[in-house]
């Protein structure tokens, strides 16, 4: 069984406790398309399995829809748990190793920092964007302004700006493993590392359905209103 | 081998015999790899693609199909990469090029390992510095000590006197060495390892 799975089925609001139910059952329950339910459990499940014509099938609301189920993950969930373990590394040890393990606790606030806008630059300019390129397509009717907007900022835009935040995340893990003063309670730096790998392999699966399904299906309409609004 | 991560050995070769032969004579040697087999020619190329392979072992019979060319620009390339032959077609005009050893069909299990060994022994010597920490030198000291106050490049340079192509060449080596990459983290390096104090950060 993979255990992980668990916390992505959460993120479409499924709860535990659902018994034997079917994963058809469930999600009719909860009013979730089951198709691309299982698309996305299963590129999850297995990193060889990417259906990337299948995802870039379903509609961008509901990838989108997904992809910010996950960022409130990260940032609800997964980020303060790390941020409470750091605080207790720092607490729990003397006075001269507490001094530098408040120095993890402030890089590691830096680190929340750079995700927040992060998400929040995704938030409130890459989606609304993304909504208005599919509402002209599917309309087959192209404002100007989005004729404007298009000139000034694309998907490519997005991708290339789609910076390094896992930088600091490398760092972190690699300043624990290697670098960290004597004397630290052991478990508790093995607890935090595997939360920080967790969030790691978390972050690359989430980018990989940006750059494998949300950017090639916007890229592909894109297109379709650069050749038709001339006309 | 301690320092070496997991070691990527792609078997491509039509027959399960031989396939399973090869496997089970490298892992009497002690390395840490894991296997990945081919038996059909054409997923080659895709699996090479996927697997980042360190090591490739081939046999002529399975790339006989494809042209000098292909083979060339198929098989990752790279100091970091050995290629091995295994040559199931003695008899053939095919020389095949490229590779770092040749196993011939009838060797013996004393030369095979040999020649498995001699590969993996120059693999391991080669990628193990990759990930074998590494101490940095005094002038990287320097460098770190004016990038954790944060300095830009020029102003480094300025004050070691030095070009900042040099600056940008220890930077990189630093973080090479130290496996950290932004400012941030080596400013926290350089506290832990008193190479600065907080309150000439502050």
């Amino acid at each position: 069984m993979n255990y992980q799975l668990l916390q992505i089925i959460s993120r479409f609001g499924i709860q535990l406790g659902f018994g034997d139910r079917s994963i058809k059952q469930v999600c009719r329950e909860y009013n979730i398309d089951v198709n691309f339910f299982l698309e996305i459990i299963n590129s999850y499940h297995d990193k060889n399995y990417f259906p990337r014509k299948n995802l870039q099938g379903f509609p961008l609301k509901l990838i989108i829809e997904y992809l910010r189920e996950s960022h409130n993950y990260y940032l609800e969930i997964k980020i303060p748990q790390i941020e409470q373990l750091i605080r207790q590394l720092s607490e729990f040890s003397d006075r001269i190793s507490g001094e530098s393990l408040r120095m993890i606790d402030t890089f590691f606030h830096g680190y929340i920092k750079e995700l927040q806008d992060h998400i929040e630059r995704e938030e409130e300019k890459v989606y609304p964007y993304v909504f208005s390129v599919e509402e002209a397509f599917h309309l087959k009717k192209i404002p100007d302004s989005l004729v404007e907007r298009l000139g000034e900022y694309s998907i490519d835009d997005f991708e290339s700006e789609h910076d390094n935040i896992e930088d600091k995340l490398f760092d972190l893990k690699n300043i624990i493993i290697k670098y960290l003063p004597l004397p630290v309670d052991p478990n508790l730096c093995h607890a935090i590392l595997t939360e920080l790998f967790r969030l790691e392999a978390d972050l690359n699966d989430h980018a990989r359905i940006e750059d494998k399904v949300l950017v090639p299906k916007v890229r592909f309409m894109e297109k379709w209103i650069n050749e038709h609004h001339a006309q | 081998m301690r320092n070496m991560e997991n070691v990527n050995v792609i078997i491509a070769d039509l027959s399960p015999l031989s396939r399973f032969g090869m496997i089970s004579l490298l892992r009497q040697l002690n390395y840490p790899f894991s296997f990945r087999e081919v038996s059909v020619p054409e997923k080659l190329k895709n699996i090479i693609h996927k697997d980042q392979a360190s090591l490739v072992i081939s046999s002529a019979s399975f790339l006989e199909k494809f042209s000098d060319y292909q083979i060339q620009t198929m098989l990752p390339g790279g100091k970091y990469v050995a290629k091995l032959l295994i040559n199931d077609l003695p008899h053939s005009q095919r020389k095949f090029t490229g590779f770092n050893e040749i196993i011939e069909f009838t060797d013996t299990e004393r030369t095979i390992l040999r020649k498995l060994n001699k590969t993996a022994a120059s693999l391991a010597r080669l990628n193990s510095f990759q990930v074998m920490p590494e101490e940095i030198s005094d002038r990287e000291k320097d460098v770190l000590r004016l990038v954790a106050l944060g300095n830009t490049n020029k102003e480094i340079a300025g004050k070691l006197f030095i070009s900042s192509h040099t600056v940008i060449t220890h930077r990189k080596n630093i973080t090479a060495k130290l496996g950290i990459k932004t400012i941030a983290g080596l400013t926290i390096y350089a506290l832990l390892n008193k190479l600065i104090t907080s309150e000439e950060i502050n």
